[in-house]
This record gives structure tokens, C-alpha cells and sequence, in this order.
């Protein structure tokens, strides 16, 4: 029990953080990225081929990030255009389809260029100890950088000024635009935070268990859930229900079995939504 | 000289004509009163001015450049800022942090940093006289103090021009005496021209120069406040709006 605990927490961790680029992105910009999990892959792929060329790993997962953050950025420039001219519903609408067939791009490049590639970053030496459980060196590092990143995010948003006016879009996009706030500028650099995101995750992902080139619609499945639940537009909200569904899905997985967990997941979503259908900190309407 | 200058400006919402042909120019460094009964379109002027919406017809100048079709942040960069009717402060931040952001956003120079944005907010605090209620959250602050906060906010971007709109609704009579000191004191001190609509005609007597009475979408008196109250066409529109004229 302890260990399935341990093991939610890791992944919830991961996903906590993948959230919130997906969460800001809907409550900046009202939009729905399904292509965020092929962004994941992508940073994760560039990572391996440069390894694979001969660079040492810290290298490359810097520039496998920096693809990942250069993607959301192109996104904004060429694919997500249309999308700025229309306004709620509309946009949602509109992004979903759009995100929707990137990712399917995404989906047959990668399977066709590198059809059996997958990164797996191998921490090496024994477990450690942790509660009388022995954890892998390379789940621990992965939570290590995601807690580092999170506490970065998290300070982003909370002490600098640029952050703060990220968070005025989301909260009221008309009085962020009187005092001189473009949202535009704003979306730009949180597609550009996301795409970041995604590819780190994705490399501590890669830590504990293999990510390849077929990962990208499960982990945009699982980053959606926990938006939902998390609250559409609420970072915190993201980050806690990260960890709250990590450790469901993996009690459910020791528990019934890996096939079912997805499904209970799903159910803990839906129910949520019943009893808060702003999420758990959902920004309220 | 005119700061600003409105040309043939019309409004039309789906079939409803709200601005209806107002031309106005408004003088560097005068206080405006907009005055008129309810619905005559007054809001919409401001909204039209910082581009919060778009005139179906017109033009407008700023300082002698055309801003009728840029962005609201473009507007402000340029110099002029707004206060709404009902204050939105940024509900998760304390009254500097506010301030701050409007400091940073609210002017062209985005090389302000995050300590000169800091130091701009305290300075327009203690100018409101917000200063001690800095590291406030705003749930903390009653209307009257809302509205200074705005206040600040709004004059952190170093406009040249404020756009107020019935920021003196609903307070007692010292918030009001206090209000008026202060918008008196944002022309007198920083020089900056003020675009003021009111309902308080004790207040507008007392602090414009210059009133302008707008109804059905147009302007039908301009003048100083005493002869502007004294028109009949004036009288007769607020007699028709079933609403007094001489309320304060
Ligand atoms: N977005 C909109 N869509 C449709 N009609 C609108 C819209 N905004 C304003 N109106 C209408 O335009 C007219 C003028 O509205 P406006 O808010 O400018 O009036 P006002 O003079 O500010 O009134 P008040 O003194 O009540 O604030 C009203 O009839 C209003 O219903
Ligand atoms: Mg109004």
C-alpha cells in the first residue's frame, strides 16, 4: 500500500505539473491543446536522437525543453491564429479541432521518421529507502526536479509582476486590457511556459518509465483529467489534483490492474465535477 | 489645444443607434463633466474612446494621432487611462501588487522593472493616500477605497489623460468631499486632463469647467456648469428621464 502510495505521488507529481501548462492555456487563451501530449513526445524524441548522436544527457534534455517550448510558440504563430479572432465558445471549439489535428500530425511523423524510438533516461544504482519502501534513485531525482519546478512555477505566478499579470488575463481579461496588458503577449509566452513544461515532464517521465513515440494521446488524457478536476485556470488547482488522482490511479492499479485504472480515474473526475463543477479551485464564472 | 478629439462618432448596437453623431474636442488639461439621464450612452463614449468597443462610425484623436481602431493596451501606452463604474481590483493580489502591475503595463517603457514597478506603486499609494493599507488584500477595503486603488492603478502608467466613470456613486459626504480634492489634485499636480461622468450635480457644480449634456446619443448642451443647467433643453431632458436635476 505504501509503495503504490509512493508511486502515485511520483507520477502525481508529473502530472500536477504537466497540468498546469494545459490549465493556463484554457483559462488564458480558452484553449483546449490536445496536442499537448505529442508536444511531450516530441521534446522526448529530440532528446534521444541528440543523445544518440554522442551528446552527454544534460545537454541534450536542455534542448529537447527548448524544442518542447519553441513548438508551443510556432503553435501560437501559424496553427492557433485562426483561433484569436473568435471569442468563447467559438474558440474552444475551434481549438479543440485544430489541437486535435496537430496531434494526429504529430502522431503519424513521429511513427513513420522514428517508428520503435522511445526515451528512457536510466538513473542507475540501487533504491533508497523512503517510509521502510525502497524507491528507485530515478523516481526520486524525477520528483525532485518536478517539486523544483513547481515551487519555480508557483513562485512565477506569486511574486513577480509579469506573473501577476498573466494571472489578472485569467482572472479578468477586460480590466487586464485597461491597464495596458496585451493577452496576446500573455498567451504567447504561456503556449511558450507549456511547451516547456511539457518536454520536462516528459524527461522525468522518461526516469521512470519509458516514453515513446505512440505516448502522446494518453498523457494529453491524463493532463486533461486533472485539469478538470483540478479546475480549468487554477495553477494550485492543477498541482493538488495532480497528486490527489496520481495516488487513485495508482491504489487502482495494484489494487483491480493497470486496464481498469484509467476508468476509475474517469469516475473520481465525474464526480468531482458533480459535487464542484468549477473543479476543486476552479476559477468561478 | 485639444488633447482629444472626437469626429461624427456613432454606436450602433445591432439595430440600437446608442452614440448618435457626437462630435467633441476636449482641451489639454481641462476636468469634463459628462452628464445625462440613464442610458444616454455616456459609458459607451468611454468605452468607445479606449477601444473597449468599436464605433460603427467616426474617428478619434489623441494628442493628434489617430487611435480609433487601436487595442485598449495600445490606448493606454499612449496615455489614457480608466476607471470603471464598479471597481475590479484583481481579486488575488494585495493593493500594491495591483498598483505595481498597472505601473509596469500601463506605459509604453516596458523596460520598467520589477523594483521601479514596485516603487512607482507606493509612490501613486501615497498619493491616494493608500499608502499604509499597502500589503492589503482588497476584500479588506470598502468601496471608497476600492475606487482610490483604482485610482492609483490607473495613474501609475503616468496617463495624460483619466477617463472616471461615476466613481463618486454611492459614497457619504466626506468620501465625496475627498474624491473631488483628489481628482482636483490629479489636474493641479500631475497635469493630467480629466473626462468625468457624474450623477452628483453638486459634485460636477463644484469641479468642472466644463459640462457636457448627453442624451439619446447626443450632445445637446456644452458649457460651463452654470449655464449648462440653466438650458431648457437640458431641464427638459431630465424632466423627461423623471429624474431631478438639482439632486446635491
Ligand atoms: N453591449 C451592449 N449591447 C447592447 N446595448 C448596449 C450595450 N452597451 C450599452 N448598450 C445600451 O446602450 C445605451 C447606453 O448605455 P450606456 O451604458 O452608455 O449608458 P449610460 O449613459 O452610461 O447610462 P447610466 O447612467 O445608466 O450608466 C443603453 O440603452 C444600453 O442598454
Ligand atoms: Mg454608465
Amino acid at each position: 500500500m505504501t509503495a503504490s502510495i509512493l508511486d502515485g505521488i511520483v507520477l502525481g507529481l508529473q502530472f500536477g505539473l504537466l497540468a498546469t501548462g494545459l490549465t493556463l492555456m484554457y483559462g488564458l487563451g480558452g484553449i483546449l491543446n490536445l496536442a499537448y501530449g505529442q508536444m511531450a513526445v516530441v521534446s522526448a524524441i529530440v532528446t534521444v536522437s541528440i543523445m544518440e548522436a554522442g551528446l552527454p544527457v544534460v545537454p541534450a534534455a536542455a534542448i529537447g525543453i527548448a524544442v518542447g517550448a519553441l513548438l508551443g510558440f510556432v503553435l501560437d504563430q501559424t496553427v492557433f491564429r485562426p483561433l484569436y479572432s473568435l471569442r468563447g465558445e467559438a474558440r474552444v471549439l475551434l481549438s479543440l479541432l485544430l489541437s486535435l489535428g496537430v496531434a494526429l500530425m504529430i502522431d503519424g511523423f513521429l511513427n513513420w521518421l522514428f517508428p520503435l524510438k522511445g526515451l528512457s533516461l536510466f538513473i542507475g544504482g540501487g533504491a533508497i529507502d523512503v517510509f521502510g519502501e525502497p524507491m528507485r534513485r530515478g523516481s526520486l531525482l524525477a520528483s525532485g526536479i518536478t517539486i523544483v519546478a513547481m515551487g519555480g512555477l508557483v513562485a512565477f505566478f506569486r511574486f513577480t509582476t509579469l506573473g501577476r499579470a498573466v494571472r489578472s488575463v485569467i482572472e479578468d481579461e477586460e480590466g487586464a486590457r485597461l491597464v495596458g496588458i496585451d493577452p496576446r503577449k500573455m498567451l504567447r509566452l504561456i503556449l511558450l511556459l507549456s511547451g516547456g513544461i511539457a518536454g520536462l515532464v516528459a524527461l522525468t517521465r522518461s526516469m521512470v518509465a519509458p516514453v515513446d513515440v505512440t505516448a502522446g494521446f494518453g498523457i494529453t488524457v491524463f493532463a486533461l483529467i486533472v485539469t478538470v478536476v483540478g479546475g480549468l485556470g487554477s495553477i494550485t488547482g492543477a498541482l493538488a489534483a495532480g497528486i490527489i488522482l496520481g495516488v487513485i490511479n495508482a491504489i487502482a492499479a495494484s489494487a483491480i490492474g493497470t486496464f481498469m485504472s484509467l476508468v476509475i480515474l474517469l469516475v473520481a473526475a465525474a464526480v468531482t465535477i458533480l459535487v464542484r463543477p468549477a473543479g476543486l479551485l476552479g476559477v468561478k464564472e | 489645444m485639444a488633447i482629444l478629439d472626437l469626429e461624427g462618432i456613432e454606436k450602433r448596437f445591432g439595430g440600437l443607434k446608442v452614440i448618435d453623431g457626437v462630435t467633441l474636442e476636449v482641451d489639454d488639461g481641462e476636468i469634463l463633466a459628462v452628464v445625462g439621464p440613464n442610458g444616454a450612452g455616456k459609458s459607451t463614449i468611454l468605452k468607445l474612446i479606449v477601444g473597449l468597443e468599436q464605433p460603427t462610425r467616426g474617428s478619434i484623436r489623441f494628442q493628434g494621432r489617430d487611435i480609433t481602431h487601436l487595442p485598449t493596451h495600445r490606448v493606454r501606452h499612449l496615455g489614457i487611462a480608466m476607471v470603471e463604474q464598479t471597481p475590479r481590483p484583481f481579486p488575488t493580489m494585495t493593493v500594491l501588487e495591483n498598483v505595481a502591475v498597472g505601473a509596469l503595463f500601463g506605459s509604453p517603457d516596458t523596460r520598467t522593472g520589477e523594483e521601479a514597478a514596485l516603487a512607482a506603486g507606493e509612490e501613486m499609494l501615497a498619493f491616494v493616500g493608500l499608502a499604509d493599507r499597502r500589503d492589503d488584500h482588497i476584500d479588506n477595503l470598502n468601496l471608497h477605497e476600492q475606487r482610490f486603488l483604482e485610482l492609483a492603478r490607473a495613474l501609475a502608467g503616468r496617463p495624460r489623460l483619466l477617463l472616471l466613470d461615476e466613481v463618486m456613486a454611492g459614497l457619504n459626504e466626506s468620501e465625496l468631499r475627498s474624491s473631488i480634492d483628489l481628482v482636483r489634485t490629479i489636474r493641479d499636480e500631475l497635469g493630467i486632463t480629466v473626462i468625468w461622468i457624474e450623477h452628483v450635480m453638486g459634485a460636477v457644480v463644484e469641479l468642472a469647467e466644463r459640462v457636457v449634456v448627453l442624451d439619446f446619443g447626443r450632445i445637446i448642451a456644452d458649457g460651463t456648469p452654470h449655464t449648462v443647467m440653466r438650458d431648457p433643453h437640458v431641464i427638459e431632458a431630465y424632466l423627461g428621464a423623471a429624474e431631478g436635476i438639482v439632486d446635491a
